[in-house]
């Protein structure tokens, strides 16, 4: 069964001379522990498209399948608690919550699964050995470089060990070596998780080591190569 | 865990946390303030009262009027039950008290006055600090029927009628008979209620003088004073249980016009100067959580994503509210009791009130219920302004927010 099915999905914004569609017809599917870069100029509908399979939006019409099941007609408490326990975010200025902790900002989805102290501490020392930040766990967001603050946001996407991981320009703000070590430790932890993988970005680099690539104009599926 | 990333986020912003910490800390310290001033007030003006005409009275079942005690002398066998009155172990004092009122003439000036004859042995006691006598002596308790009868009088009346100590006057008044009657009398002292209007017509004599003057042994009133522990509404009840149709027993409450206009009056004062607060503090709140929830949120958006309730999510911008509330409630709290502890260590005094000619000593009272009151009133203020405000957390658009 693959992990994610989309079939005909179109979303648009506004109403009217205002109206835009951002996504018309898109249909992919992506199999389990697939690393897939979405690529596309700025408007293409990229973010459009992560916020559907992230379950941060609706799509308006077409079918959009998790695992086999219809994710048309869920209510918000039921995508909540999906990307509670399935789906990982790791977002282009990676959204560290500034008064936790890069300890607390790994162990909050965790907490958010009703998990223990207890049974958190060790995965969260795992991750954090993982991401070579265990000497930072202690440290605020803002006492961070952008590329540890990038390392924080993927193991927070990771811990709770998702079956998808959406990627908005993971390594948009980073440099070259930190967005290859960030690119690097993404790949890692994607085969040690077996989780899919949707990454959104420009970057050469970042397209030359996923599995797949999707291309993305004017909010139609332009392109799926290998 | 949520507390500590609460005070981080209360801290992140510092100066709008401590701007909104001073607007509530200042208001719960003009409450305190402003409270403990009026409760003192209250406490004052029962004092006069109870100490003027006793914790419970005893007048003649028909004296009662509409708005307060009708003080025609009704009052008979008054003796009996003064008597009954003074064997309780609960009583510290029975006062008779005769008022009468007539013309006033000291050689070829008149007045008219309202007078009042007291028991000269025992009134003078219960006064205490209210007591002022700034010339001359009090009433003699025991005069041999050769003395001439003394009279205390007012400062103004004295003044009106040009009398000095020792001076001999005459009390013009009628019986019920009709026939006129008169009663020279030699002032012993002037006293000061610090009411003008009080002051320039009344006058104290002896019981004695009284029913002489007006031949018969009524009075208007029995005023009973109690021990401080005795619970007064019980002992009334019991008292006129005791002597039912016989008078009418009434607390101190039912003939304290002063006190209960001039609790009206504060009550509302104070009321609408708490509303104002409470307002102020609710905007102060609802602004700081809405401002933080405006400028946060992508966090908000981010913990959605991350797979937060909404109400998860509420939970800690309440939170964050709250223990600024708490926070600055405990401020308030101190603010308030250092400012009333300074202006009861400075002994300042107030100007005489509309109606009275002397000031008063500011005291404010700290009560510690009233400051409880107070603070869990001004938290709850804080729940409820938050309660409003983070609502808006709840309707911010995830991927709109992240974009």
């Amino acid at each position: 069964m693959p992990r994610l099915e989309l079939h005909a999905i179109r979303k648009a914004y506004g109403a009217g001379d205002a109206r835009v569609e951002a996504l018309r017809e898109v249909s992919f599917v992506i199999d389990d522990a697939e690393f897939v870069a979405i690529q596309g100029p700025s408007g293409s509908g990229k973010s459009s498209l992560l916020s559907i399979c992230g379950l941060l939006d609706v799509a308006d019409s077409g079918d959009y399948r998790f695992e086999g099941r219809s994710m048309s007609g869920l209510n918000d408490a039921e995508r909540c608690l999906l990307r509670r326990e399935q789906i990982g975010f790791i977002f282009q200025r990676h959204q560290l919550i500034p008064a936790m902790t890069v300890y607390e900002n790994i162990a909050y989805p965790l907490q958010l699964q009703g998990e223990s102290r207890r049974s958190i501490k060790p995965r969260v020392t795992t991750m954090l050995e993982q991401v070579g930040l265990a000497h930072r766990q202690a440290h605020l967001p803002h006492q961070l470089s952008g590329g540890e603050r990038q390392r924080v946001g993927i193991a927070r996407a990771l811990i709770k060990a998702p079956r998808l991981v959406i990627a908005d320009e993971p390594s948009a703000s980073l440099d070259h070596t930190h967005a290859h070590a960030c690119l690097q430790l993404m790949r890692e932890l994607n085969q040690q998780h077996g989780a899919s993988f949707l990454i959104a970005s420009h970057d050469r680099f970042v397209m030359d080591h996923c599995d797949r690539v999707l291309q993305l104009a004017d909010g139609r599926l332009a392109g799926d190569a290998a | 865990m949520s507390l500590l990333i609460a005070w981080r986020n209360v801290i992140r912003d510092w100066r709008r946390a401590l701007a909104t910490i001073l607007i509530i800390a200042v208001g719960q310290a003009a409450l305190l303030v402003g409270g403990g001033f009026v409760l003192t007030a209250y406490d004052s003006l029962q004092e006069i009262a109870k100490r003027t005409q006793g914790q419970v009275m005893v007048v003649a079942r028909d004296a009662l009027a509409v708005g307060g005690v009708d003080q025609r002398l009704t009052l008979t066998a008054w003796q009996t039950i003064s008597d009954a009155l003074w064997s309780d172990p609960r009583v510290v004092r029975v006062l008779p008290r005769a008022e009468f009122e007539g013309l006033i003439r000291h050689g070829a000036l008149t007045a008219t006055f309202s007078g009042t004859g007291v028991d000269a042995q025992n009134e003078f006691k219960v006064y205490g600090p209210f007591l002022n006598i700034p010339q001359g002596e009090l009433l003699t308790p025991w005069l041999s029927p050769n003395d001439m009868a003394e009279v205390m009088l007012g400062e103004q009346l004295a003044q009106t009628l040009q009398a000095t100590i020792g001076d001999v006057l005459t009390l013009h008044t009628f019986r019920t008979d009709g026939s006129a009657v008169q009663l020279p009398v030699k002032l012993v002292g002037l006293f000061k209620t610090g009411t003008p209007e009080l002051d320039d017509h009344t006058l104290t004599v002896t019981l004695d003088s009284v029913q002489n003057l007006l031949g018969h042994d009524r009075i208007s009133v029995l005023s009973v004073y109690l021990d401080l522990d005795v619970n007064i509404d019980e002992f009334q009840q019991q008292l006129q249980q005791q002597l039912g149709e016989q008078a009418r027993v009434i607390t101190w409450l039912r003939g304290a016009d002063v006190y209960l206009g001039v609790k009206a009056l504060y009550d509302r004062i104070f009321s609408v100067a708490g509303l104002i607060i409470i307002v102020v503090v609710f905007l102060a709140i609802s602004n700081t959580v809405a401002l933080a929830v405006y400028q946060r949120r992508d966090e908000i958006a981010t913990l959605g994503a991350l797979g937060a309730a909404p109400l998860t999510v509420c939970r800690q911008f309440l939170l964050e509210a709250l223990l600024l509330g708490v926070i600055a409630v405990g401020a308030g709290l101190m603010l308030g009791y250092g400012v009333a502890s300074a202006i009861n260590f400075a002994e300042l005094w107030m100007p005489p009130p509309p109606g009275r000619s002397v000031g008063y000593p500011l005291y404010i009272s700290v009560s510690w219920v009233h400051y409880l009151a107070i603070a869990a009133g001004l938290l709850l203020v804080t729940a409820l302004a938050a309660l409003v405000s983070v609502r808006q957390a709840t309707r911010v658009n995830i991927a709109r927010a992240l974009s």
